[in-house]
C-alpha cells in the first residue's frame, strides 16, 4: 500500500534526506521544510521503500498538500 | 544641522514623523523628549502615543479624532512655543554597567555571520577602529568606554535603550550590517551610526558588536528588586557608564543575577544641565582621543 | 477551557487593536495580523469585535473543549473539523464539551482565526492579551500556545448558525498576486525618482523568512537621492542608514537593500529609512499572503488610507451578519 506524504505547510524545501530506492522506517525524517524561519520536519508514516521524491533542496514557494514523497 | 522648522511627514494612516535636525546632539534630544511630553501633557485630542528618539518624534494618532493636517499644525505650534531649550535641567540617574569588551560571545556571533551570511565581513572591533582612525582595538575600547552614555529613547525591542556618548571625544561612527545578523547574544553592546545600544535578549540585529554586559535590562522573571514593578530597567534621561571587566567577573555577576543577589550600581542624585553640557563641550578639543 | 492537543506551527492569543501605547518602551502593538477576520469571528459568537481569540499560522492547532461553547473560524481555510466532520467557515458553530476542533494546514491564505464565545481571558499585560511570542510578552505565559496547556475562556452566550455575508469578507488573492496599498513616507525623500518607479513597478516576492516581526521582500536594488549619500557620519555610511528614529507600524524598512515590512511584532525604532508605509487597511493582505507570492504596491493618500480603514471597521460589526 503506497503512502503519499503531503506537504503539511506552504513554504520552502530546506533539506531532502531521501532518494528513490531508500529504505525508511516509520518516524524517519524524510525532508524538512522551512517557513517563518522555523523548521517543519516531515516523517515517514510507515516502514517501506521510497518510490518517488518530487521535491528538491532549496525549492521555494511550495504549496501545502502537494505530494512530496511516495513510500511503497 | 538643526532645522529652523521641524520637518513633518506622514507614516501610513496613523503616524506622523517630526524631524528636528540631522545630527546627534543632546540639545536635539532634549527637544524631542520635551515635545513628546508636552504633546501628552496638553492632552491633544487624538494623540495616542509619542516615541521620541535622538532628534525626532514619531506620533501615533487616531484618524477618527484628528486629521493629519490638524495634527501637524498643532504639533508645529507646540514645538514653536517650547522655543529654544534655555537652561533645561533634568534629573538623571547614573548606572554603572560592568562589560567585557572584545568578548568571546560577540566574537562567536560574528564568526557565525561570516560562516552563514557574509564571509567578507571584517571583525567588528577592528573594522570600527580602522574606520574611525584609531590606533588599534585597545584604543577603541578606551574611547568607547571613556564616556557616560545618555539614554535618548527606548525602542526597537522591549526596554532597549538608544544611547549617545555625552563626551564628543568618544563619538564614533559605524555602518549597520547589510544584511542584518540573525543572532546577537543577550547583553551585547553594539554601535550603529553614532548610536550605541544594548540587546536585552538574544535576537537579530544590525549594529557592529564588540562587548557584552551581564547586567540585565529586561527581566521577565523579575529576579532583582529593580524589576519588581516593571520588566525593564532603563528610561530616557538615564546615563550609563560601561566599566570594562573580565570574563570571570562577568560570570560572577551572571551567577548573582540568576540567584537574585546582584546589587546594581545605580546613583540618583544628579541633574544634567543642557547649558553646562554645551559650555563644557565647546571648550573641549574634540580631536583628542583617549 | 480549551485543551491544546496539538499546538500548530505558531498559534497565539491575539486581540484587536493589540497593545497600543507602549511603542516608546519598545513594545510593538502585536494583535491579529488580519484583524478583519478576527473581528468578524468575534461578532459571530457574540463577543466585542476586539476580544481575544486565537491566530493560527500555516498549520492550525487541535483543541478539545472542556465545556459547551460556540466558536467561529475565519481567515485562511485550515480545513476545520469538529470530531472529524467538516465545519463551515465564517459561521458560528456549536462545540460541545469533550469535542475536538481540528485545524490542519492552510489551503488558502496563511492565518486562520478562532473566536470563542465569551472571549479568551488569559492575563493581560500592559492592557492587552496579545502575544509578542519572541519577547515573552502576553499570550499564554508570554508565548504561543503549547501542547497540554489549557486556554482559559470567559463565559459567553453565543448562538450557532450566524453567518457573515460573502460581500463582507476579505477576498483572498486567488492568483498568488496581491496589490497592497502604501502611503509615501516618512523617508520618501531619500529615494530617487527611478528608485520610486522601480519600487512601484516591481512584483516583489514575499520571502519564506517572513514572520510577525517582519515581511522580507525580494526584488531589485533601491537607488538614493543625494541626501542619503551626503550626510553626517552619525547616520551611518550606508545610504539607507539614518540616525535612529521611531518607525511607523507598517513601515517598509530598508535594511541596506532588503525591504522588510514591519508588521505586528516589528521593531518600533531603529536606524534604517522607511520610504513607504503600509496603512492599516492593507494589513490583512499581509496577514494572508503566502511565501513566494507576489506583492505589487499602489500609492494612495493618507486620507484614502484612512477612509479604507474606516470602511473595514464598519464591516466588522453586526451589519455584516446575514
Amino acid at each position: 500500500m503506497a503512502h503519499e506524504v503531503e506537504l503539511q505547510t506552504a513554504g520552502n524545501m530546506w533539506k531532502v534526506m531521501v532518494k528513490p530506492g531508500d529504505q525508511v522506517k516509520s518516524g524517519d525524517t524524510l525532508f524538512i521544510m522551512e517557513v517563518m524561519k522555523m523548521e517543519v520536519p516531515h516523517e515517514a508514516p510507515a516502514d517501506g521503500t521510497v518510490s518517488a521524491v518530487n521535491v528538491s533542496d532549496g525549492e521555494e514557494g511550495l504549496d501545502a498538500g502537494m505530494v512530496a514523497v511516495v513510500i511503497d | 544641522m538643526i532645522y529652523a522648522k521641524p520637518k513633518c511627514s506622514p507614516g501610513g494612516d496613523r503616524f506622523m514623523l517630526m524631524e528636528f535636525g540631522d545630527e546627534l546632539t543632546l540639545e536635539l534630544n532634549f527637544f524631542s523628549q520635551s515635545l513628546a511630553r508636552a504633546a501628552l501633557d496638553q492632552k491633544i485630542k487624538g494623540v495616542i502615543e509619542t516615541s521620541p528618539c535622538f532628534s525626532s518624534l514619531s506620533i501615533h494618532y487616531e484618524p477618527d479624532e484628528i486629521r493629519y493636517d490638524d495634527l501637524r499644525k498643532e504639533l508645529l505650534r507646540l514645538a514653536n512655543s517650547l522655543g529654544n531649550s534655555g537652561d533645561v535641567e533634568v534629573e538623571s540617574r547614573l548606572l554603572y554597567f560592568p562589560a567585557v569588551y572584545l568578548d568571546p560571545w560577540t566574537a562567536a556571533a560574528m564568526a557565525e555571520y561570516r560562516e552563514k551570511i557574509n564571509p567578507e565581513k571584517k571583525p567588528d572591533p577592528e573594522f570600527v577602529a580602522q574606520l574611525n582612525g584609531l590606533d588599534d582595538v585597545a584604543q577603541f575600547v578606551r574611547v568607547h568606554s571613556g564616556s557616560e552614555y545618555w539614554c535618548a529613547a527606548l525602542g526597537f525591542w522591549p526596554g532597549t535603550p538608544f544611547l549617545m556618548p555625552l563626551d564628543p571625544r568618544c563619538q564614533l561612527t559605524a555602518p549597520k550590517y547589510n544584511p542584518p545578523r540573525t543572532f546577537t547574544p543577550r547583553g551585547t553592546i553594539g554601535m550603529g551610526g553614532g548610536s550605541t545600544a544594548i540587546y536585552p535578549v538574544d535576537g537579530p540585529g544590525g549594529y557592529q558588536i564588540f562587548a557584552r554586559t551581564p547586567v540585565p535590562i529586561w527581566d521577565a522573571q523579575q529576579r532583582l528588586p529593580e524589576f519588581e514593578s516593571q520588566l525593564w530597567l532603563l528610561q530616557p534621561t538615564d546615563r550609563i557608564k560601561f566599566v570594562p571587566c573580565s570574563v570571570e567577573e562577568f560570570g560572577e555577576i551572571e551567577r548573582k543575577v540568576e540567584e537574585g543577589s546582584y546589587v546594581m550600581n545605580i546613583t540618583d542624585y544628579q541633574k544634567v544641565s543642557l547649558q553646562r553640557h554645551k559650555a563644557w563641550v565647546e571648550q573641549l578639543d574634540i580631536s583628542t582621543r583617549f | 477551557m480549551l485543551e491544546v492537543i496539538k499546538s500548530g506551527l505558531e498559534t497565539s492569543i491575539q486581540d484587536y487593536p493589540g497593545r497600543m501605547g507602549f511603542l516608546n518602551l519598545g513594545f510593538p502593538w502585536s494583535g491579529a495580523m488580519d484583524s478583519w477576520s478576527l473581528r468578524l469571528a468575534n461578532i459571530l459568537v457574540g463577543n466585542e469585535a476586539g476580544a481575544a481569540g486565537l491566530e493560527c499560522q500555516y498549520i492550525g492547532p487541535t483543541l478539545k473543549a472542556q465545556r459547551d461553547t460556540v466558536i467561529a473560524v475565519t481567515g485562511a481555510d485550515m480545513q476545520a473539523k469538529i470530531d472529524g466532520v467538516d465545519i463551515p467557515m465564517w459561521e458560528s458553530v456549536a462545540l460541545s464539551a469533550g469535542q475536538t476542533l481540528e485545524m490542519a494546514y492552510a489551503k488558502t491564505g496563511t492565518r486562520g482565526y478562532i473566536a470563542i464565545t465569551g472571549g479568551i481571558n488569559s492575563p493581560e499585560f500592559l492592557g492587552s492579551r496579545s502575544t509578542f511570542h519572541k519577547a515573552g510578552v502576553g499570550g499564554m505565559g508570554g508565548h504561543a500556545i503549547q501542547k497540554d496547556q489549557v486556554v482559559p475562556v470567559a463565559a459567553g452566550h453565543g448562538t450557532p448558525g450566524r453567518k457573515v455575508k460573502a460581500s463582507a469578507r476579505p477576498q483572498l488573492a486567488a492568483d498568488k498576486h496581491w496589490t497592497v496599498e502604501v502611503v509615501r513616507g516618512p523617508n520618501d525623500d531619500w529615494i530617487d525618482e527611478p528608485g520610486h518607479e522601480r519600487f512601484l513597478s516591481t512584483e516583489w516576492k514575499l520571502s519564506a523568512k517572513s514572520d510577525r516581526s517582519g515581511f522580507r521582500l525580494e526584488g531589485p536594488d533601491w537607488t538614493f537621492t543625494d541626501k542619503a549619500h551626503n550626510k553626517l557620519p552619525e547616520h551611518g555610511s550606508d545610504p539607507a542608514n539614518i540616525i535612529d528614529q521611531g518607525y511607523p507600524v507598517g513601515a517598509i524598512n530598508l535594511a541596506g537593500q532588503t525591504p522588510i515590512i514591519l508588521v505586528s511584532d516589528g521593531p518600533s525604532m531603529g536606524g534604517f529609512i522607511n520610504p513607504y508605509t503600509v496603512p492599516q487597511c492593507a494589513f490583512w493582505k499581509l496577514g494572508q499572503a503566502k511565501p513566494s507570492e507576489l506583492l505589487s504596491f499602489e500609492v494612495i493618500s493618507v486620507e484614502d488610507a484612512q477612509r479604507k480603514a474606516r470602511d473595514i471597521n464598519e464591516l466588522c460589526s453586526e451589519q455584516s451578519v446575514a
